[in-house]
């Protein structure tokens, strides 16, 4: 998956997951960027009574980079307060819940929102709610207005959602983890069967969303307005964390207490590093490492496994591929560094010599009036890997640049494999969604409610 | 200092049944003198401290305090915690 469950540790804490992260320019607003970040991986939209929700003992967390050092530079912190209205009964919600407030609607959840810019710290709102899971057409009924009711306008310049979404990352989960056996490749495994369309693995499934919208300038180090995309201070980077307090001690009568200072235990920047790039045994290392110091991981971006993998799987399919041993400069200036101008024809995304796994927007390029939803493989540079969009095929792309198709961007000596710029896992966002991603913010979809797929 | 994780602080504290605690329910520290070294730490603290200690022969220990941690090396504090561990036994 993107980066669901995807260490060993993490896998077990699924409120503290991150699970995808999208930095776009809005396209229905091209003065501001869309930050997402997603946790709670693979929620069944049935899963009551208890519906699922953020932590409140979790402090969740979007970092930008603005300077290219790999250590954020602003920070957007999410603090959230569960409430509970009548403890006496089982219920979430004991009648339809038409508003925010409700008094039908038993357990609710607020956040508060703090921005930290280079070291000083802002409370920008608190107070702020969050829509309720989507439950079923009688529980919430007009789901669209209540999700509305939880986009707040902030004085300070941003607009902010945090709550439930429909799973926006689409990708044929059981085929990649069976060794990858793409079903439109499949009669090219080494255990072959007949070709087949691809099955997105995460459809009608939920997750959380954490949705900022903000000026760009608000984002740039010297609060210019990017207008040059070979200006380097239109690229920033982004990730997303999730941290805990170091020591929690389970006390009588079911209370807990959590103590300590904060603790990284989940991170996410670009969509799939941690989860087929870096090894079982460091994944959990990795997840508490802030992305300035991602050198000591450069070695498994230079020689992939997935790579290596996708030359045993599909015998004579990638033989250029599988006699290559260079270090794969394309991946570490895709992955860790941007790809610098001069490479692809009008774009760069480069930000300096710093090894990180961010997710680099160029914020100069306008949105893209026909998106390709191969990003920059399919000629689109408002696309992955120049930052991410909810539509973009994620998978299908680095698939690719993991097959070699990007290696001639730094090396023309390479010829890559005929399959390298074919191969995909056959999904559609418009064929495997079912529900839709929107036109204006937060842009993930609507929930999938649990009455309507219970299982 | 070692690494941490709120997962491993109970499996690998090696006293463990002394290291989670109201520091101030261990009688023996009642009246035990405060190392010139140890921090202050705020009278009006009201939650719970949790003491790690990572090595009894050199007294290295964390404070867990509110958001804070405290590294401290008192190798009397860490002995007598140790001590206090071993009279009590374990409590379940």
């Amino acid at each position: 998956m993107s980066s669901h469950r995807e260490a060993p540790e993490i896998s077990k804490d699924p409120v503290a997951d991150n699970t995808d992260v999208y930095a776009f320019v809005s396209p229905d607003n091209p003065n501001t960027v869309t930050l997402l970040a997603n946790y709670i991986p693979l929620e069944g939209p049935a899963g009551g009574p208890n519906f699922y929700e953020f932590g409140d003992d979790v402090l969740y967390q979007i970092h930008i980079d603005n300077d290219g050092d790999g250590v954020a530079d602003i920070t957007y912190q999410f603090r959230f307060q569960t409430t509970l209205q009548n403890p006496d009964t089982f219920l979430y919600n004991t009648g339809p819940i038409s508003s925010l407030d409700d008094p039908n609607w038993n357990k609710r959840q607020f956040y508060s929102l703090t921005r930290v810019r280079r070291g000083h710290e802002t409370l920008l709102a608190e107070g702020l709610a969050s829509p309720p899971c989507n439950i079923g057409p009688f529980s919430t009924p007009a789901y669209d207005t209540l999700a509305q009711e939880a986009i707040h306008v902030l004085p300070s310049g941003e607009t902010v959602f945090a709550g439930q979404r429909a799973e926006g990352f689409y990708v044929d989960l059981g085929s990649v983890f069976d060794l990858a056996d793409l079903r439109p490749f499949q009669n090219l495994h080494v255990n072959p069967m007949a070709a087949a369309p691809g099955v997105n693995g995460t459809n009608k499934l939920n997750v959380h969303t954490l949705a900022i919208q903000l000026p760009k300038s608000m984002l740039t180090h010297d609060g210019s307005n990017p207008t040059n995309r070979n200006d380097p201070r239109s690229v920033i980077g982004v990730y997303a964390s999730a941290s805990r307090q170091k020591a929690r001690i389970i006390g009588p009568n079911a209370q807990v207490e959590e103590v300590g200072p904060w603790v990284q235990v989940s991170r996410l920047g670009d969509p799939l590093f941690n989860e087929v790039v870096i090894p079982l045994g460091l994944k959990d290392l990795w997840n508490t490492k802030s992305p300035s110091g991602d050198r000591q991981f450069l070695n498994h971006v230079q020689h992939p496994e997935f790579s290596r993998r996708l030359t045993e799987y599909y015998p004579g399919v990638f033989s250029h591929l599988a006699a290559y041993s260079k270090p794969r400069a394309d991946l570490v200036a895709i992955l860790l560094t941007g790809i610098p101008a001069g490479i692809i024809p009008g774009f760069q995304n480069f930000t300096g010599e710093t090894l990180a796994d961010l997710l680099r927007l160029n914020m100069a390029i306008p949105p893209a009036t026909a998106p390709s939803i191969l990003g920059i493989l399919g000629g689109d540079l408002a696309g992955f890997p120049n930052g991410r969009r909810v539509v973009d095929d994620v998978f299908t792309i680095e698939l690719r640049a993991f097959a070699g198709v990007t290696i001639p961007l730094v090396d023309p000596s390479f010829t890559p494999d005929a399959a390298s710029s074919l191969v995909t896992d056959g999904l559609d966002p418009s064929s495997s969604i079912t529900s839709p991603f929107l036109s204006s913010f937060p842009y993930l979809g609507i929930p999938y409610s649990g009455f309507d797929n219970p299982s | 200092v070692p690494k941490l994780t709120r997962r491993s602080l109970l499996q690998q504290t090696p006293i463990s049944a002394a290291a989670l605690s109201l520091l101030s329910a261990v009688p023996a520290l009642a009246a035990f003198p405060r190392s010139p070294a140890a921090p202050q730490l705020s009278a009006t603290s009201t939650g719970s401290m949790v003491v790690r200690v990572h090595n009894g022969a050199t007294g290295e220990m964390t404070l867990l305090v509110g958001a804070r941690e405290i590294v401290l090396r008192d190798t009397r504090l860490a002995a007598s915690l140790i001590g206090a561990t071993r009279e009590a036994g374990s409590h379940s």
